[in-house]
């Protein structure tokens, strides 16, 4: 079935590449929309659900999961995207559209692959479609983030190439399916599983924005248009995610598994650490809010790293971090559009400018700092408490510290956003009070699991958390 | 056979890391490039053609042909032929391969076992550490993008290493890395240098905090 899906998806962006008009391009991303929602529609009461679609994908749990929450945060995307780029020229709009479209397929792809080798071409396909869309202003900083982003994500990939293969050595097979792969390992050489885990560690984590090769997650979020980047910072990073998980899993049945927890919960708390100190030091606000995700996806390596209950509360934490981090960004999108940029120290007085989109700032403010009601604070709670349980107080004591040094800085620029007065210039006709209602209804989304988790979510969350 | 290619690709890397002017740069990658095409047929396990095809199209038509033309075409447009002088000598350049080379071995002999080759993990591991020496050593892009293709065909040397007969799956994966090295290549060549008009890595700063 996902074949003939993708074969639509393919075709409906290449004939995005060649549309005229803006009318073409709404109209074939319209179509683009409705065949995912069928392709959603199929999964979800067609009965494919934990099916297998051809030798390479599964509908599994945790796929379907983060698919649902593509599609809804794709929907949004590109949506505000439309309004975000009205004054591009065609070309530059059509390509932006197209290569979001191929972004999206390539991300879906990742979610259902069910062999190691499909994950990482599918991931290689991410970097190409979103190297495209990250260089779309075709500007000096563009062209940078883009060369940079290239380079190292290519060297991250054939990082991961060679943990593969070692992997394969250590499986004497040339099955690279997840489950066989499962099997054929438990009694492999520890070196080379150390090895190979480390690989793909470091390789896939230029996808997750985790240490060591976040840094270009940050600066592909800042060169990308705002929309986009709310793709990439929360679809993208699900996929990379995704990636490292099914490999924590497949090792979860090998003698080196307490050892993959440790290197897991120590990447976890560098990338806290990096997190919380370059936000302090950005001036950017979409690069703040990247680092944020930095932070954000220490927390859920740390959780993974801590194990039992940390793993269900790590992939919840995910979940809900995409409402919110995908909310932000679209508010942010129209930050910029009102004050043709993010400079921290310059923009200011937004609550009297845009108050929705002010509002909406500061509940994803509350939001993404785990004040409660958001759901965040279930997550962080629950990785905190088995921490403490599992690990002794003093990963506990260096999480809340970073984490301390997180909500100041949270709170002191975005209140600073709202309330500090402005010295740049304002461009009030880009004011779009729907589109900020819009972007606050992802939010709801997320502060409406953070009051009541309905047993759906709860019951799938425990089966791919179990293991 | 196999033996003197091993040798002279290892004699490439030494000679990689003392290396200088930019064209020698290209010569050597090309030069690698066909090393690489005479081991892999060397190593061919039966005459199949899909394997065969493969291995021409990415030794001989990609690593030996293509990719050195693009970088003799990014000299003769940006016209800078040679390394920064104010970098690192090539006497320290020498000694870090050296020491490279030195691990390379020693790594090897802790941590190959009978199912992987210990020459060809050993080379490849000494290919991927001489990229990533050239990498932070030199501040050039240019340098830069031959530390890359440097590591790739550590990545090819490390395949093979590996005993198990990878599926064509992983082949057309291989295929993908290097379109991206191409592409990385081609957008060297046509957008950096002309729109940002540097030769330097240090001038690649715009984007950071």
């Amino acid at each position: 079935m996902i074949y003939i899906f993708f074969a639509i998806w393919i075709l409906v962006a290449a004939a995005t590449f060649f549309a005229r008009s803006r009318k073409m391009v709404h109209s074939l991303y319209l179509i683009y929309l409705v065949s995912h929602a069928i392709f959603g529609l199929n999964l979800l009461f067609g009965g494919a659900y934990l099916s297998t679609s051809g030798e390479f994908f599964t509908f599994d749990q945790i796929g379907t999961l983060f698919y649902v929450l593509l599609f809804v945060v794709s929907c949004y995307v590109f949506i505000h995207s439309e309004e975000y780029l009205k004054d591009d020229t065609i070309v530059n709009y059509r390509n932006y559209f197209a290569l979001l479209m191929l972004l999206t397929a390539a991300i879906t792809g990742v979610y259902f692959a069910n062999n190691i080798a499909i994950t990482w071409i599918l991931l290689e396909t991410t970097t190409l479609c979103a190297a495209g869309i990250i260089y779309h202003r075709h500007s000096k900083a563009t062209l940078e983030a883009t060369w940079k982003y290239l380079f190292v994500c290519s060297t991250g990939i054939a990082i991961a190439y060679l943990g593969i293969l070692l992997l394969c050595a250590t499986a004497s097979n040339n099955s690279l399916n997840y489950n066989d792969l499962q099997h054929l390992i438990i009694n492999g050489n520890p070196l080379y599983l150390k090895a190979a885990f480390l690989l793909i560690l470091t390789g896939y984590s230029c996808k997750m924005e985790i240490f060591p090769l976040y840094t270009i997650g940050v600066d592909a979020n800042f060169a990308a248009p705002a929309p986009a980047s709310a793709m990439i910072s929360t679809g993208l990073v699900n996929a990379g995610f995704l990636a490292i998980f099914r490999i924590y899993k497949l090792f979860s049945t090998t003698e080196v598994f307490p050892w993959v927890k440790n290197v897991m919960l120590i990447i976890g708390l560098l990338s806290l650490m990096v997190g919380a100190l370059f936000l302090r030091r950005t001036n950017n606000y979409k690069r703040f809010l990247s680092y944020s995700t930095v932070e954000n996806m220490g927390i859920v390596a740390i959780g993974l790293g801590i194990g039992g209950i940390g793993v269900w509360a790590a992939i919840f934490h995910v979940v809900c971090h995409t409402f919110i981090k995908s909310s932000l960004f679209l508010q942010i999108a129209i930050v910029r559009q009102i004050y043709n940029g993010y400079r921290i120290n310059r923009i200011g007085d937004y609550i009297n400018i845009n108050k929705v989109g002010a509002i909406g700032l500061l509940l994803g403010m509350i939001a993404v700092l785990a004040f409660p009601p958001s759901p965040l604070f279930i997550s962080e709670l629950m990785i905190m408490m088995e921490a403490l349980t599992l690990r002794g107080w003093w990963v506990l004591a260096i999480m809340v510290l970073l984490i301390c040094i997180v909500i100041f800085t949270v709170c002191h620029r975005m209140i600073k956003l709202c309330y500090q007065s402005n010295q740049d210039e304002l461009h009030l006709s880009n004011i779009n009070r729907r589109l900020s209602y819009s972007a606050l209804s992802l939010l709801v989304f997320a502060l409406v699991i953070g009051f009541w988790q309905p047993t759906i979510l709860r019951d799938i969350i425990d089966k791919i958390a179990m293991f | 056979m196999l033996l003197t290619l091993i040798i002279l690709y290892i004699i490439s890397l030494i000679y990689i890391s003392i290396v200088e002017r930019f064209r020698n740069y290209a010569s050597i990658i090309a030069i690698q490039g066909w090393i690489l095409l005479g081991i892999a047929l060397l190593r061919l396990h039966s005459l199949d053609w899909v394997e065969l095809s493969f291995i021409v199209i990415e030794t001989l038509v990609f690593k030996a042909l293509i990719v050195p033309a693009i970088l003799t075409r990014v000299i003769n447009q940006t016209r800078i032929n040679r390394i920064r002088t104010s970098g690192t000598s090539q006497f320290n350049s020498l000694m870090l391969s050296v020491v490279a080379l030195i691990i390379s071995a020693i790594m090897t002999y802790y941590i190959a076992d009978s199912s992987i080759n210990m020459v060809f993990f050993g080379v490849a591991l000494y290919a991927m550490l001489s990229g990533l020496i050239l990498i932070v050593l030199r501040s050039r892009i240019f340098t830069h993008m031959v530390g890359f293709l440097v590591i790739e065909n550590g990545v090819f040397l490390f395949s093979m290493a590996i005993g198990v007969e990878m599926p064509m799956l992983i082949n057309a994966a291989i295929m993908l890395d290097i379109l991206m090295s191409v592409l990385m290549l081609g957008m060297f060549m046509t957008k950096v240098d002309h729109k940002i008009h540097t030769d330097d890595s240090d001038s690649l700063t715009r984007v950071k905090d």
